[in-house]
């Protein structure tokens, strides 16, 4: 019951028309990023960050994590309407999506997909409510050994268990650790991999690597493209709406998995992608005739945006409790808490409730407001894909540059941004995946310096990780993940052992 | 960046030529903090921003920009290359002396514009409230431990880590010493046990404090703490005893002084001294002082002159005899 | 309400999308070689540069250089990895990593971008904002000087305003905004 306490005192803290209207103004942003190609969630929160630096941490908050449902909102018009998914994760919800609005149910779609949107993020938020008061009960436990034992257990399950070739993620994790030494070293007090450069002094830092990798990176990658369109902006009337929401408990099993299978995805790094296929196909294998799938089945829109949406916002959880974005966008973020001066970390939810709640408080009202905004607005949205990209590309260009260069004042950064725009758009087009790269940048230096500060404590003894209940469970788990596709395989024959022996 | 330097010269040049009574800032002015966000600088950045918005103090806005970049070596050189910039203080602290011996950074305060000294901080030793309850017993505990005390503190060879190399000199216990990114952080490590003690500006441990979660065991300082409003149920920071009454003989003080970049004209630095003079006697300044429990003290000219000398002389001893001057 | 008034059709053509027959220029195979090696070269250097800092492990646990460098072997052992795997593998059938028509495209793009930042050093960020926007405007995309123009001064404005003006975010500025006493 506490927390529904806490909960209500952030609704307090959020009405008020200055947060109202920003909620709007992050609502409209984040449906025009995530309508224009080549932009997206995590490039539009990035590149929209700069904005926030003057704001207090619960404004900006608010208005970035409404710029994040505003972009998915948008992403799904692109994907029904016209068949191009602003997002990997919006992939899925093409397969019927799209079909339907080329029958004339487009109306339909983008209500399902409105809704679904809606109900998995309210199913995350749910849990994180309920989950947060948790967290902070066990907030003092976590000392060093504990905070490297869970980063560990971060990047051995990105090597374990990502899909890419095992040597790509490591030359992408390995780089990003390093680049993020950069600097001068805390433990010691001692400069690092600077040569001698006033410039790298500083670092390498982790916002403007992102702008440049996804935000630039991209451009590059939608020019290549063929960039033409046809498809028709439909009006949502109320009667379509009511249609669809009558009918909404009719699919409450596929729901219900749906968000199930996101939450999980989003609080275990897995992703909004990975849930959204992973919640069409299981819609897909439960139902009764399986072949009407990407035809034009309500049911394969809801599928997918429940499941996306739903681990979208559970990322956020792993974020604020240990520092551990479970998404990219949720990586910008955590970048965000720390220029507010905000320490992400179980504390986080002891010292700064306000925030905390704030920010919870916000995602049910975003979401709200969101829902009631993209029904009204489609046809508005959908001709913003009129607007030539000649003239999107060179403004998106522009606010890339703007924040890269707000972060830190520095003109560097801007060269920095243009080299790893260079850098995304190579590393895209031969398959090293970017995803363990910003993990590790945005970690690599806390990783070290928890792992140094235990070393420190323990009088350099390896047994520290091993020390208690807590903090010897998560670094035996990721010790068994890192080597997860050994152990898979070992089990496998196992099994078939042991299986012709039984028969 | 040069470029844009050179364009403020030239206009700061063209406004000059006017008869104008006074020189004054024509653009938004930055004040530079050398460390994160939310850290003792951040907050008083924020404060005097305030402060000269809040009681008009100047026309131009304020803008904090955080430059905390390598322990706060990017403020030291981003002030160091902005010469001739009027537009730019930094909030200075110990670092501007230990940094260019810790860490070779080129660096020398001298190359900059003193304007004056705002505040003076205190360094307090704490422990955990069910640790030792005086500065005998923590000693005495700590020397008879089987593994050395942890002691958190504030980054690597600057001014917390002296302290410990002090403390150990002077008492013969062991300590070892565990740089946290912020003295936030190293409060909350306390609390949790994952340290023993910290020595802590009082700014850094004052909720958990007040949250009855952690002792104050003494002060660095040649007398007590002036304020005595309460603060903790039972104790106001004048109730903290100096750590030579305990007898451990350790004093350090930490300086809060305002630079401006080098080469700016006479009429430029007056404008600040006058401009700060005028910050420390609003309310906001007075309040931050109790608060933040800072010795408010204000020097400038040729007296800021002869304590930045001698105060530089006395933390060069204390670096180059606790072992932390790099070769 | 009727419902065709809010039935807009949207159709959007790209006149100088790269044609799909074009000649590619290289395949992915021999960019995976030029990486790989690149990045070799990068872990010796920085391997190298943490070995001077200290790599070894003292009385106070690793040095500042134990991490990077064990990095470094690890980046440089993967690159390795992949050479040899590349090399390994059948040119034939590797799948091509950029046609001609699509790197003139690409190129279109990245050395204005490229230009923009070097503008933005010597005429402030506005200026280079606005000069990139109708530039490309008209030279890439052949939209009209006047919509070119017009649309470059309003966003730049908005920009401006919104960051110097309303929220005090200080930006590379030029002689534009010397002049102006900004």
């Amino acid at each position: 019951m506490e927390a529904f306490g806490l909960l209500m005192h952030g609704f307090v803290v959020l009405l008020t028309w200055k947060t109202i209207a920003l909620m709007m103004v992050g609502l409209v942003l984040g449906i025009f990023v995530g309508v224009l190609p080549g932009l997206g969630g995590p490039n539009g929160v990035a590149i929209l960050l700069p904005l926030t630096f003057t704001m207090d941490p619960t404004s900006a908050i608010v208005m970035l994590s409404c710029i994040y449902w505003g972009a998915l909102f948008g992403g799904a018009i692109t994907s029904i309407l016209f068949n191009i998914p602003g997002e990997a994760w919006s992939v899925a919800t093409t397969f019927d999506g799209y079909p339907m609005a080329q029958q004339g149910r487009a109306a339909e779609a983008l209500t399902a997909a409105f809704t679904s949107s809606f109900i998995g993020s309210l199913v995350a938020v749910l849990l994180i409510t309920f989950l947060a008061p948790m967290i902070s009960s066990f907030a003092l436990k976590f000392g060093p050994p504990e905070f490297f034992a869970v980063y560990l257990l971060t990047f051995c399950s990105f090597v374990g268990l990502g899909r890419e070739a095992k040597h790509k993620t490591v030359i992408s994790m390995s780089l990003g650790l390093l680049l993020a030494g950069v600097g001068m070293d805390t433990v010691s007090g001692t400069l690092r991999m600077t040569f001698g450069s006033n410039e790298l002094l500083r670092g390498i830092n982790f916002l403007v690597a992102v702008i440049g990798l996804f935000g630039i990176s991209e451009i590059l990658l939608t020019m290549e493209e063929r960039l033409a369109l046809r498809g028709h902006a439909a009006a949502i009337s109320l009667r379509v709406v009511l249609k669809v929401w009558k009918d909404l408990p009719r699919y409450w099993a596929t729901l219900l998995r749906s968000s199930f299978i996101g939450c999980w995805l989003g609080i275990t790094p897995g992703g909004a992608i990975a849930a959204s296929f992973m919640g069409y196909n299981l819609a897909k294998r439960f139902s009764k005739n399986p072949e009407t799938f990407g035809k034009g089945r309500i049911e394969g829109v809801f599928a997918p945006e429940t499941a996306a949406h739903a681990s979208g916002t559970a990322a956020l959880l792993p974020m604020l409790a240990l520092g551990i974005p479970g998404s990219g966008t949720a990586a910008i973020l955590l970048g965000g808490l720390m220029v507010w001066g905000l320490n992400p970390g179980p504390l986080l939810f002891v010292e700064h409730k306000d925030f905390v709640w704030g920010l919870i408080a916000s995602m049910y009202l975003g979401n709200v407001v969101g829902l009631v905004l993209v029904l009204t607005t489609v046809p508005i949205f959908a001709s913003i894909l009129r607007v030539p990209f000649a003239a999107v590309a060179p403004m998106i260009v522009v606010s890339c540059a703007i924040g890269a260069y707000a972060i830190q004042n520095a003109m560097f950064d801007i060269w920095l941004m243009l080299g790893f725009g260079v850098v995304g758009y190579v590393f895209k087009k031969i398959g090293i995946p970017l995803a363990p790269f910003t993990l590790a940048l945005v970690l690599g230096n806390r990783a070290e310096d928890a792992f140094r500060l235990s070393m420190i404590g323990s009088g350099g003894s390896m047994k520290v990780f091993w020390s208690n209940g807590l903090v010897g469970t998560i670094t035996t788990l990721a010790i068994a993940l890192l080597f997860w596709p050994v152990l898979d395989k070992a089990f496998g024959s196992i099994g078939r052992l042991l299986r012709p022996a039984k028969a | 960046m040069r470029k844009i330097t050179k364009a403020a010269v030239a206009l700061v040049a063209a406004m000059a030529s006017f008869p104008a009574a006074a020189w004054e800032p024509t653009k938004p002015v930055e004040i530079v903090v050398a460390a994160g966000a939310g850290g003792a600088s951040d907050q008083m950045a924020r404060m005097m921003q305030a402060a000269i918005q809040k009681n008009n103090l100047m026309k131009q806005p304020v803008v904090v920009s955080l430059k905390g970049g390598a322990s706060g070596a990017e403020a030291l050189i981003y002030m160091k290359s902005s010469e001739g910039d009027p537009n730019k203080v930094l909030i200075a602290y110990s670092l501007i002396y230990m940094l260019p011996l810790s860490a070779k950074i080129p660096f020398n305060w001298r190359e900059l514009t003193p304007v004056s000294v705002v505040a003076m901080d205190q360094f307090v030793l704490w422990d955990n409230i069910e640790g030792p309850k005086t500065v005998k017993d923590f000693i005495a505990a700590a020397k008879t431990a089987g593994s050395p005390f942890k002691m958190g503190g504030t980054g690597s060879k600057r001014e917390d880590h002296v302290l410990t190399v002090f403390m150990e000199k002077r008492t013969g216990a062991k300590f070892s010493y565990l740089p946290y990114k912020s003295g936030g952080e190293a409060a909350t490590q306390l609390v949790g046990k994952h340290t023993e003690s910290n020595v802590n500006n009082p700014s850094e441990n004052l909720e958990v404090w007040r949250a009855g979660q952690v002792r104050a065991l003494c002060v660095f300082d040649k007398e007590r703490i002036a304020y005595t409003t309460k603060v903790t149920e039972t104790q106001s920071w004048n109730d903290i005893p100096t750590c030579k009454e305990e007898g451990l003989d350790v004093q350090y003080l930490m300086l809060r002084a305002m630079f401006l970049p080098g080469k700016v004209t006479p009429e430029q630095k007056d404008f600040y001294v006058d401009l700060f003079k005028k910050v420390t006697q609003t309310a906001e300044y007075k309040d931050y002082m109790e608060k933040q429990a800072l010795k408010p003290v204000y020097l400038t000219g040729p007296e800021m002159l002869k304590f930045l000398e001698e105060d530089d002389a006395l933390n060069k001893s204390l670096m180059t005899e606790a072992g932390f001057v790099a070769q | 309400m009727s419902k065709s008034e809010f039935d807009i059709e949207i159709i959007v053509d790209d006149p100088t999308a790269p044609e799909p027959d074009s000649p590619a220029v290289t395949d992915i195979h021999t960019v995976e070689i030029v990486v790989s090696l690149m990045l070799l070269a990068l872990a010796v250097m920085l391997g190298i540069d943490n070995w001077r800092t200290g790599a070894s492990w003292d009385s106070t646990g690793p040095q500042a250089g134990y991490f990077p460098f064990y990095l470094s072997v690890i980046l440089g052992g993967a690159s390795l990895y992949g050479l040899v795997t590349t090399f390994l593998a059948r040119r034939e059938t590797s799948e091509t990593f950029v046609t001609r028509a699509q790197l003139r495209r690409v190129m279109q793009v990245f050395v204005p971008t490229l230009l923009f930042c070097l503008a933005m050093q010597f005429l402030g960020l506005y200026v280079a904002s606005f000069l990139l926007i109708a530039g490309f405007m008209r030279l890439v995309g052949k939209i009209a000087w006047w919509k070119s123009l017009l649309t470059a001064f309003v966003f730049t404005a908005i920009m401006f305003v919104t960051f110097d003006v309303a929220f005090d975010v200080i930006m590379p500025k030029g002689p534009l905004e010397a002049a102006f006493g900004r």
